[in-house]
């Protein structure tokens, strides 16, 4: 009787906490978005219209047509999409010979590759900018992408070493003996049974691109050039308190894609997570 | 491995040279050496050397000296820097760390219960997780605004009680940062600990009911224990994300009011990048680095060894 009463308090604790926890999660983007449809009178009325009188979509129209938007925005897809390419194709090798190969060292430089997950950007940007420049790489797309790979990898290869952990070693044996060499192996088998894998990551380095800000900043100038986090950093300098409701939407605009993204794919991304990272 | 069947059917000399080649790791692995060799390696071992310049972003000029070092390691603004990177890592990483157990159990509990909800609470703090950083700043600075537009201010309006200067009071805008960066932070903790729960050995609960353990102490005695090394590593991971993190602060508060949210990553960004003093920035840089590991080893030295677990 009293661990009825108890499982039904703490049925209600739960609700209670889990409601808090929604508001606390969700209401601050559901804000953004009450404050993307505004018109310019109900800005100043505060959480007192979070749900306005007349939404509008006028902002959005105006984001996308008055500015470099749909520029950032391509910029920012283009960046963080070769940026997912190039970090497969970097960590992809690597991770299976993690897993398949003994060889001396390998526990110490999978260790070593966390290690570099540590470093902020900033601390290699300083440098990166003075070699770029001399290069003059500086306002090429290359030089981002090409950052943007080396700040991926690290992770990428210890969740994809995961995942080729999680294919039977029997099917490389199998696939030896019938001629295969260790290249056509991975090519042919590793491949297409690391599918799952092989998308979660992408799809993280995509999202970690799409919110990239530092690396851009730096290493762009010109404003054709810029993805989105750096467009909307600059669009908010250009905004005043009157035309919050301006950068409400431009902000809504650069933060849909990423979750589009990530709740189209969550199932495969948290499972790579959780068995690679962590556990790993 | 069967070496035997790969030397019958023996091919031609292009074959056996790729398969030599493609049977030594090097070549697997030389792509992510290169790339950590040319974009990591290089550049962290530059910041050393620049550290001891007199080097600026402009101007090829460099003469090698101690100066920056006592330069920047003197500097009056720095032990305000610190105390604000200390609040603002510190916080992040308690509230993170003990946020995150508590969905993560609330959710793993309800999923057994079939609560309503459980899977839109979990998704929704996922969400604030994959915001950019200069949106999360966008967004909190909206919310905390004291414009007429700011959510919270006018909520305590609505409700007739005195408005807060969330942003403009020195006293309270580093607890404004950290609640945005709780925000934003606290689903990757919970995503870890959602993991380590579900993999503690159910046994170990009904050995504890059979004792006459309540909830409670179910959480303190079993739980606990179990999650100990999830927590370290997941303290490592938030506290080095949280040491790096500037852009969500740069639209939130751009360091202000004063200096009072100017933690330490925007604070490297602000010399080098506003003041072009390459060499204090290299010097603080390193300074980051140390804390970031200095912080990881002192959590990794509390891991369990391999031979308790």
């Amino acid at each position: 009787m009293s661990g009825r009463t108890g499982t039904r308090l703490g049925d209600a604790m739960s609700y209670l906490f889990m409601l808090i926890m929604f508001v606390f999660f969700a209401g601050p983007l559901t804000y953004l978005l009450s404050m993307a449809m505004r018109d310019k009178r109900e800005i100043y009325r505060g959480a007192a219209r979070y749900i306005p009188n007349n939404p509008t979509i006028d902002n959005f129209i105006t984001v996308l047509n008055n500015s470099y938007f749909p520029i950032y925005l391509w910029n920012g897809l283009k960046l963080a999409a070769l940026s997912g390419l190039g970090v497969l194709i970097v960590a992809l090798p690597a991770a299976y010979a993690f897993s398949r190969f003994q060889f001396r060292g390998k526990g110490l430089s999978m260790m070593g590759l966390l290690l570099f997950q540590m470093i902020s950007p900033l601390v290699i940007m300083v440098p990166l900018y003075r070699y770029m420049n001399r290069l003059g790489l500086l306002d090429t797309h290359f030089a981002v992408v090409m950052v943007y790979i080396a700040l991926g990898v690290p992770l990428a290869t210890w969740l994809l070493k995961s995942t080729v952990d999680g294919i039977p070693r029997s099917l490389d044996e199998a696939a030896m003996i019938d001629g295969c060499n260790r290249f056509s192996v991975f090519w042919r088998i590793v491949l297409p049974l690391s599918a799952p894998g092989i998308a979660s990551v992408f799809i993280i380095t995509v999202i970690a691109g799409w919110s990239q800000f530092l690396v851009p900043f730096l290493l762009l100038t010109k404003n054709d050039l810029m993805p989105i986090g750096v467009g909307i950093f600059n669009f908010r300098g250009m905004q005043t308190d009157s035309s919050i409701q301006l950068l409400a939407a431009a902000c809504l605009i650069a933060v849909v894609p990423a979750i589009v993204a990530f709740l189209s794919l969550q199932r495969l991304i948290l499972g790579a997570m959780t068995s690679g990272a962590v556990k790993g | 491995m069967s070496p035997i069947a790969i030397e019958v059917d023996s091919p031609p000399q292009s074959r056996s040279f790729m398969r030599r080649f493609a049977g030594a790791p090097l070549p697997w692995i030389m792509p992510v050496i290169v790339v950590i060799g040319i974009f990591y390696l290089y550049p962290v071992i530059d910041v050393f050397r620049l550290s001891f310049t007199n080097a600026t972003l402009i101007g090829d000029n460099q003469d090698y000296t101690l100066g920056s070092i006592t330069n920047a390691l003197s500097s009056p603004q720095l032990p305000d820097i610190l105390w604000a990177t200390l609040i603002f890592v510190g916080g992040s990483v308690i509230g993170q760390q003990i946020l995150g157990i508590a969905v993560a159990v609330v959710v793993i509990r309800g999923e057994k219960r079939g609560l309503f909800g459980t899977t839109i609470l979990r998704t929704t703090a996922l969400v604030a997780w994959v915001v950019p950083g200069i949106a999360g700043g966008i967004i909190w600075q909206m919310l905390f605004s004291e414009a007429p537009y700011g959510a919270l201010n006018s909520i305590l309006r609505l409700m007739h009680m005195p408005v807060v200067a969330w942003l403009s009071d020195p006293a309270i805008a580093p607890w404004s940062t950290l609640i945005s960066n709780i925000w934003r932070g606290t689903a990757f903790s919970m995503v870890v600990m959602y993991a380590a729960l579900k993999s503690i050995d159910p046994s170990l609960y009904e050995a504890a009911e059979v004792d006459g353990a309540t909830a409670s102490q179910q959480f303190f005695f079993v739980t606990l224990p179990q999650l100990r090394a999830a927590i370290l590593v997941n303290m490592i991971l938030i506290t080095i994300q949280t040491v790096n993190t500037f852009d969500a602060i740069i639209t939130l508060t751009g360091g202000g009011p004063g200096r009072a949210t100017e933690v330490i990553s925007l604070y490297v960004f602000n010399i080098v990048f506003r003041n072009y003093d390459l060499s204090g920035g290299s010097v603080l840089s390193v300074l980051m680095l140390i804390i970031s590991l200095g912080l990881a080893f002192v959590y990794a030295s509390f891991l369990p060894k391999e031979e308790e677990q």
